[in-house]
């Protein structure tokens, strides 16, 4: 059995974690994202005939990317960035993000998700943002409310952690 | 030499084909020495640049190197040792302070758990209780010990890597089948990263070891690479601890690599599950006692329990004691005669005889510490012959003044000291003795007379009627001396009388010296009889008045002859105040 551990970052009210609670099995309840500080959950991957269990770690994240307890990022094999596009201090704050995952967690793969993009209409980056964005990250858009990319986002996530387990050994 | 030219070319060639027939080997191998000796002094510097990489890359191909600088890492670091030790004691301190501290909390760990389970199955009334029956059945206590030991069960093992906290492996015991164990391990990894960022600020501590949650205990034992934690119900034996460090230690020689490279892949450690398991069944015992009661709780009952008992054991004790010194008191006190005492549920009872002179006895126990509250008693009356409570009783029916001391003789009252006459006469008189008193001796005391009776016995003595030579009749000019000691004298009886004391005159008749003996005592009597009529004749009783005929026999004292023969030619006056039956004189 492969497992990976996955860290979730993203300042709070991305919707990151009702963004996943849908599409992984918890046995936790969310109080302990807010006494802890960590949720952890378990979500399994199929993959090109192959399976991974992903065991993603929610960092609660609160106002800043300075609240976050980094030793629960040490040994992650990805990260999973969540930013609301209809908030851009979320996206403002994410190459400081990066940077603190990077001290803790090395070179991992990293995947972003532009969340709440069933609100379009809403929507606070400039289509020049975005293009910014796609430069330095691997973006996924996806819904909380309707479930869209979330699947995606966990596949990229378990493809990257797979790619770079070949790419080390 | 030109005409040699035209085979000398072709015969350089055939030369050049000879040389390199004959020599052609050693010119080779001195071109390679000569090439060698070149690069030799050309790399030292080049050997610098390549050193290193040329290191890394024989390194990287086999473990000759290592086994080649080996001996000389070995010299080089015992050298260093032997002539400066300190600088690899400080190159090595870091490394060498954390595992030190923490092989001594484990040995001590270790040293407490045993010492914790000494004194459970040694002390504990359960571990009594166990020898008695081990005692009792003939089985050997270590059976007995066995059979009742303390449950726990080992419900759940955890291997988890470190680092992700991933589960490598895990085990449970068949009929509980646990819930997502990886989550489990998770979180467990999170906590423990909390508890460790939270509180143990300085840096490895060792982690969370420990916790309970209600009858679970979560032990953890924390290795570089991998943490082992077992879930056990019940109480969880400190030796378990013990045994997940050799499980865990086990686990790191066995599957070093696995852990070194491990990427998500649990695989490589499914073989390592029935060593987890070992920890499963090491468990065991079905007879746990309900409500156990651990030593820290009977301890301080069990010491409460002795100090009671202590307690109790000093107060009956002291008890005891003030028992028996009241007892002794009670017996030796004048006065009291003890016929019974009896003691029982802390009440005290008491009989006897008692002189109502004997200090009251509630009063003796209370002076011992008794609680008179507690104490009965029925004392009948009688009267003690014992001479200090004689002495009290006198003492009290003579109203004796605080200048007379008493004294028993026998049956004899002895008085001593000094006393107003009054009471003299009075206690003379008295008809009834005091009980246990045949007989009062006044003798010793020495009576105080009243100051008027003292003035007018000294008037009266002052006085003396003269008389003419030969002649024994009162001289007309001496009427009025007689007159005067006869109304003194009226005056001091009566006054006498009010205190019982009665009061006599005495007429000692005197003469000069001149003429016989006999004339002398003669005329003195003669004398003596004149005053007393004078006297009679002036009211004074006759029974109060004692003559004497001195004679010459007990002349007054005078200087002058003729004065002497003057003053010795009358009658003087003594006064007496009788107090008792015996008619003694008061001192004068």
């Amino acid at each position: 059995m492969i497992q990976k551990k996955v860290c979730m970052v993203g300042l709070f009210g991305t919707g990151k974690t009702s963004l996943v609670q849908r599409f992984v099995t918890s046995l936790f309840s969310d109080r302990y994202l807010s006494t802890v500080g960590v949720k952890i959950d378990r979500k399994p991957v199929e993959l090109d005939g192959s399976s991974v269990t992903l065991v993603l770690w929610d960092l609660a994240g609160r106002d800043s990317h300075e609240d976050i307890t980094t030793s629960y990022l040490r040994g992650a094999h990805a990260i999973l960035y969540v930013a609301d596009g209809t908030r851009r201090e979320t996206c403002d704050q994410l190459p400081e993000l990066r940077q603190l995952t990077r001290d803790a967690a090395g070179d991992v793969p990293m995947v972003l998700a532009l969340n709440k993009v069933d609100l379009r209409d809403r929507w606070a980056l400039e289509r020049g943002d975005e293009e910014a964005l796609e430069k330095e990250w691997d973006i996924v858009r996806t819904s909380a409310k309707t479930g869209d990319g979330v699947e995606e986002a966990f596949r990229r996530i378990a493809r990257g952690t797979l790619v770079a387990r070949e790419a080390r050994s | 030499m030109s005409d040699r030219a035209p085979w000398d070319s072709p015969a350089v060639d055939d030369l050049a084909e000879l040389r390199e027939l004959i020599l052609g080997a050693e010119r080779r191998r001195l071109q390679e020495l000569e090439r060698r000796l070149d690069a030799a002094g050309l790399t030292r510097e080049e050997l610098a640049e390549l050193l290193p990489e040329a290191i890394v890359l024989r390194a990287g191909r086999d473990r000759q190197l290592a086994r080649a600088l080996a001996p000389t890492v070995e010299n080089a670091i015992g050298e260093s040792v032997r002539r400066n030790p300190r600088q690899i004691a400080t190159a090595i301190f870091p490394v060498l302070g954390p595992a030190i501290r923490k092989a001594i909390a484990d040995a001590l760990a270790g040293l407490v758990a045993s010492i914790n389970s000494a004194l459970e199955h040694s002390v504990s009334p359960r571990g009594l209780r166990w020898r008695l029956e081990a005692w009792r059945t003939g089985v050997p206590f270590a059976q007995i010990v066995l059979k009742h030991a303390l449950v726990y069960r080992v419900e759940q093992v955890f291997l988890i890597h470190a680092e992700t906290g991933l589960l490598l492996s895990h085990a449970w015991t068949p009929e509980l089948p646990p819930s997502d164990p990886d989550l489990v391990s998770g979180m467990l990894t999170a906590i423990r990263d909390f508890v460790a960022d939270s509180f143990a600020r300085d840096g490895d501590a060792g982690g969370l070891r420990r916790f309970t949650v209600g009858e679970l205990t979560v032990m953890v034992e924390q290795g570089p690479q991998a943490v082992l934690a077992a879930v056990v119900r019940g109480q969880a034996p400190d030796a378990l601890l013990g045994k997940l460090q050799d499980i865990l230690e086990r686990v790191h020689l066995e599957y070093a690599d696995a852990l070194a490279g491990f990427e998500g892949d649990t695989t490589p450690f499914e073989p390592a599950r029935p060593l987890l398991e070992e920890c499963l069944a090491t468990v065991i015992s079905t007879d746990r006692e309900k409500g156990r009661v651990r030593p820290a709780a009977w301890l301080p009952w069990v010491a409460a329990a002795v100090l009671v008992l202590a307690l109790l054991a000093g107060l009956r004790f002291r008890s005891e004691q003030r028992w028996q010194r009241a007892v002794e008191l009670l017996e030796s006190e004048p006065g009291i005669v003890l016929t019974q005492a009896e003691r029982s549920g802390g009440r005290w009872s008491f009989a006897g005889l008692r002189d109502p002179l004997a200090p009251e006895p509630a009063a003796l126990l209370a002076s011992v510490g008794a609680d008179t509250s507690e104490v009965s008693a029925t004392w009948e009356p009688y009267l003690s012959l014992r001479p200090e409570l004689v002495l009290a009783r006198a003492r009290r029916s003579l109203s004796l003044p605080s200048t007379v001391s008493l004294e028993q003789v026998d049956d004899t009252l002895r008085l001593r000291g000094s006393a107003p006459l009054g009471w003299l006469a009075a206690t003379a008189r008295q008809a009834s003795l005091p009980a246990g008193v045949a007989a009062l001796d006044l003798r010793r005391v020495e009576p105080i007379v009243p100051p008027e009776l003292a003035s007018m016995e000294r008037e009266i003595e002052g006085r003396r009627v003269l008389f003419d030579i030969g002649v024994a009749a009162v001289r007309p000019e001496e009427r009025a001396e007689v007159a005067e000691v006869a109304a003194t004298f009226a005056r001091l009886r009566a006054r006498a009388a009010e205190i019982g004391v009665r009061a006599g005159l005495e007429l000692v008749g005197r003469t000069d010296p001149s003429g016989a003996d006999s004339t002398n005592r003669a005329l003195s009597r003669s004398r003596a009889e004149a005053v007393l009529a004078a006297l009679v004749a002036r009211g004074v009783a006759r029974d109060a008045i004692h003559l004497t005929a001195a004679g010459t026999t007990d002349p007054l004292a005078a200087a002058d002859p003729a004065e002497r023969a003057r003053i010795n030619r009358s009658v003087s006056f003594v006064v007496s105040l009788g107090w008792d039956g015996t008619g003694r004189e008061p001192a004068r």
